[in-house]
């Protein structure tokens, strides 16, 4: 399989934000219960990016720089199997000049010293992302004002940013009424927001598109992802 | 003989400037080795005792690990003193080899430090129990609460302090012991006097906190301990026994603090080092056996039981070669004749000594386990002795490939001769470290893991061989491969005059994924003579050694022969040889080859403030920076940058961030240059053949 192929058969393909909002300013949340596989779907959005030629930053609360560069190496190599790329090492080096990770401890990251920090990287002409990703963001801890700080960050610097929330177990039964806690009533700041959950007995992952549509209609509102590249599977709809 | 259960082979690692060489230094006086204490950097210029080298002396770093015997409470420790800077792993690597355990230095300020992962990654990597100790505790901005939490994070130990410091930085009194709960000052002029008493009241809620926080942890590893816990009557001996349980299980690291220059905490650490690092009994080693394809063999550990030794370390002093042994298994007599299991050469054990860094004391044995030297044994170090009725070797170590090189031109004829002599005992004494003359040049090129590495060797030849060189440019080592299979069908001819030459070769040649060079035989039904199989791959490796885009080693190459023909008169070694490497040379152009280059990976920490120019520095170098951690008012960036653009970059470093960051670099791997700087080096290589 080619590189363009490779970018077709990824699930951020099917969710496009609301019809009015810009594409390359939109913000994006991934939920799921601990485990399920949000920094998977994370560094997934952020290697689609990367496949794209496009930049990306991907910002890590509380996880050590090595440990976020092993999911990418390891991502990579499973999409990689998954989809027979071809010349994978090079596409690889070639790609990964272009991400970029940023660690916080939990106790130190703030919205102003992302915010800095990215205005450093683009002045020191490092890195131009359109695309950020936020792992290990507490929604539980920060109000609305933070969450529409960003808003303005991704207008400004005309950014996708994509964030994870961990939801409690309770949150299958809710989705239908909404976004689950602790993103209650933050809905309106999120083009998208979708929800994985893992199937029992199967080697998909659910991924539920709670706000946003698919882009294909005939997915309708429900995507079904590979447990361990989490590309689309076509075999098990 | 000694009772192994008391003898302690131990290495202090850490990171540079952590205060390695001071706290060895403090162990010495207080196991009565020493006599006075000389600073590292002293004004008395003794200098510290165990950096033996005049030149450790005056950078202040030390570079070979020596190695050191000394007793405590009944005891024996043997300490070897590891280099700090990471251009001089491979010592660090050789002597976690012969450790049984070690201590891990921090420095109560700067924590965790890019080094000290660099030697905790080795340590894992052998399994080495270890203990923490956080010094320079007297240090304005000492916080080891927070190294306590980067040796968590960072490390991936579960580090547990067991003892708690009263006061810090200036008004450091003493530590209080969370095992047996007493506070214990350190009195005298040099600390010596230590006193017990009960801890006093204002530290008391801490420390109950602190020692269930220990309790908690360690009964992970006694069911005795945990029940006694649950009861609430804990005694120091099951609680000890839980630490030296964990600790040698490397699911536990026990966490000590102090401040060795200010003369505090040092004993409690020796302590600490018999109580809950291992002894020779408590490690598996294992040995390779190679009669039965290096089979992994347990080493016994009984001195009754054939000799098997390791010389881990050679040292050219006063006297001749002295050979750093350590003993597995069985026991080292003076007298004695072993054998060197690599060639086979037998040798008289004259004279058997335990080092005290450049003073000896000469013994008549060593039991199994002990780290002693020999006298005049010729033998490279690595290499494995026994009594001759072995064929075991100690396994290999990993031997990292040198990254760089430079040329040397001796100034003299005097200096000629030196120079030889110090390169054959350096090679000898270093297998980083290794040496060739160009064929091309005549120019001798040294080459190693850094600038740094090859500085000192330049510095030794000239202090301690009297050998003035001029440097070269330091040159990369670049590598070429090929990306792609291509064919070729390549015939040798040559009739003129005498006995012609003739073969004709065909295969192919392919990218290998793992290794260096593989070479398949295809051939069916003798179209190449069977004994002119062996020339065909003699030749492919000749063209190896030289790639045609810019000379480099090449390396990544499977050849395959499939077909060829021969002559019943003109076939030879030699035509087929050449055919070969017609043939290859037909194939490589076809066959895409790259040029690769080594890629460090590069660690800068600094200031907040300088994040931005640091990063744009690594960007202007070609480097890929991998991220980015914060940590209070400092920052971590991490890059992998190739080496040829680093050559000179801790000067821009310190002068762009006004001498505020530090950076380690080590190699990573290799990776193909960008077409724009091969097309350079390749009209480099063109121009220099022109010549």
């Amino acid at each position: 399989m080619l590189k363009q192929e490779l970018i077709e058969k990824n699930p951020i393909r099917h969710l496009k934000g609301e019809s009015d909002a810009k594409e390359s300013s939109r913000m994006g949340l991934v939920m799921a219960r601990a485990g399920v596989g949000k920094t998977a779907l994370l560094v997934q959005i952020a290697l689609d990016s990367l496949l794209n030629d496009k930049q990306v930053v991907h910002v890590s609360v509380g996880q050590s720089l090595d440990k976020t560069k092993l999911w990418y190496d390891d991502m990579f190599k499973d999409i990689a199997e998954f989809c027979n790329l071809e010349n994978a090492g090079e596409i690889h080096d070639s790609i990964m000049h272009n991400r970029m990770i940023i660690t916080f401890n939990e106790s130190k990251f703030s919205r102003a010293k992302l915010e800095e920090r990215l205005h450093d990287l683009v002045q020191q002409n490092v890195i131009k992302p359109s695309c950020m990703v936020v792992d290990g963001f507490d929604f539980a801890k920060t109000d609305r004002a933070v969450l529409e700080g960003m808003r303005d960050l991704a207008t400004t610097m005309d950014l996708q940013i994509w964030f994870s929330a961990v939801c409690n177990e309770e949150a299958d039964c809710q989705c239908a009424s909404g976004i689950p806690a602790p993103c209650k009533g933050m809905e309106d700041l999120f083009n998208t927001v979708v929800l994985l959950q893992p199937v029992s007995q199967s080697d998909c992952i659910d991924l539920k598109i709670l706000k946003g549509t698919a882009a294909v209609s005939k997915c309708g509102k429900l995507l079904k992802l590979d447990t361990k590249s989490f590309m689309i599977r076509e075999n098990c709809k | 003989m000694k009772d192994l259960s008391k003898v302690r082979n131990i290495g202090i690692s850490a990171h540079i400037d952590s205060g390695k060489t001071t706290l060895t230094e403090r162990i010495l006086f207080y196991t009565q080795r020493i006599h006075a204490i000389h600073e590292v950097r002293g004004k008395d210029g003794v200098g510290a005792k165990m950096d033996s080298m005049e030149l450790e002396r005056e950078r202040g770093i030390t570079i070979c690990s020596a190695a050191t015997y000394c007793d405590w409470k009944d005891h024996s420790i043997n300490i070897i003193d590891t280099p700090g800077h990471v251009d001089f792993t491979i010592e660090v690597e050789r002597a976690l080899r012969v450790l049984d355990g070690a201590v891990l230095i921090l420095c109560s300020v700067g924590g965790v430090q890019s080094q000290s992962i660099t030697v905790n990654r080795q340590m894992t990597r052998y399994r080495v129990p270890r203990v923490a100790f956080i010094n320079k505790c007297d240090r304005t901005g000492a916080n080891p609460d927070k190294v306590i939490k980067q040796l968590r994070e960072k490390l991936g130990l579960n580090a547990v302090p067991i003892q708690v410091p009263m006061g810090l930085e200036g008004d450091m009194q003493g530590l209080i012991d969370l095992v047996k709960m007493k506070a214990v000052y350190f009195d005298g002029e040099n600390g010596d006097k230590l006193r017990v008493e009960e801890i006093p009241a204002q530290y008391k809620d801490e420390c109950d906190a602190k020692r269930e926080e220990l309790l908690d942890a360690v009964s992970m590893f006694s069911d005795e301990l945990m029940e006694a816990v649950l009861e609430g009557t804990p005694t120091e001996e099951m609680i000890m026994a839980a630490i030296r349980k964990g600790t040698l299980s490397l699911e536990f690291s026990p966490v000590m603090m102090g401040s060795a220059y200010k003369n505090k905490g040092v004993q409690l650490l020796l302590d600490a080092v018999n109580d809950y690092l291992p002894c020779p009994t408590d490690v598996d080693n294992f040995a390779l056996d190679l009669d039965h394809d290096e089979a992994e063999v347990k080493v016994t550990n009984q001195p009754t039981d054939p000799l098997l030794a390791l010389a881990f370390k050679l040292e050219d002093g006063r006297y001749g070669q002295l050979t750093y042994v350590r003993t597995y298994q069985g026991t080292l007599k003076k007298g004695d004749s072993i054998v060197n299991v690599r060639t086979g050469k037998k040798a008289k054990v004259g004279r058997l000594v335990r080092m005290h860094s450049d003073e000896m004391e000469e013994i008549e044995e060593s039991g199994s386990g002990d780290i002693v030297a020999l006298f005049g044994i010729d033998c490279a170090s690595g290499d494995t002795f026994t009594r001759g009725d072995y064929n075991f070797s100690m396994s290999s170590m990993h031997v990292p490939e040198p990254v760089i090189s430079l040329s040397i031109t001796p100034v003299d004829n005097k200096a000629q001769d030196n120079m030889s002599k110090a390169l054959n005992r350096f090679t000898k004494e270093d297998p980083t470290f290794k040496t060739y003359v160009d064929q091309e040049t005549l120019e001798t090129i040294i080459s190693g893991m850094g600038e740094l590495h090859l500085d000192v060797y330049v510095e030794r030849m000239k202090r301690e061989y009297k050998a003035e060189v001029t440097v070269g440019a330091p040159q990369v080592a670049y590598r070429e491969t090929i990306t792609q299979r291509a064919d070729f069908n390549y015939t040798h001819k040559k009739q003129t005059g005498g006995s012609g030459q003739f073969g004709r070769v065909a295969g192919y040649i392919e990218p290998l994924e793992e290794g260096e060079y593989e070479f398949v035989d295809q051939i069916v039904g003798g179209s190449i003579p069977r004994e002119y199989i062996p020339s065909c791959d003699k030749g492919f490796q000749k063209c190896l050694e030289k790639g045609s885009l810019v000379g480099a080693h090449v390396t990544g190459v499977r050849c395959a022969i499939n077909d060829g023909a021969s002559h019943a008169v003109d076939s030879s070694d030699i035509a087929f040889q050449l055919a070969a490497m017609g043939g290859f040379k037909e194939a490589y152009m076809k066959a895409k080859p790259v040029i690769m280059e080594p890629i460090m990976k590069v660690a800068v920490e600094g200031p907040t403030e300088f994040q931005g120019s640091i990063m744009g520095s690594l960007n202007q170098r070609r480097g890929m920076i991998i991220g980015t951690n914060e940590e209070d008012a400092y920052t971590v960036i991490e890059a992998e940058v190739p080496l040829s653009e680093m050559f000179g970059y801790s000067t821009d470093l310190r002068s762009l961030t006004q001498g505020k960051a530090e950076f380690t670099m080590e190699f990573a791997t290799y990776r193909p240059v960008p077409k724009s700087v091969a097309e350079e080096l390749i009209s480099k290589a063109q121009k220099k053949d022109k010549k």
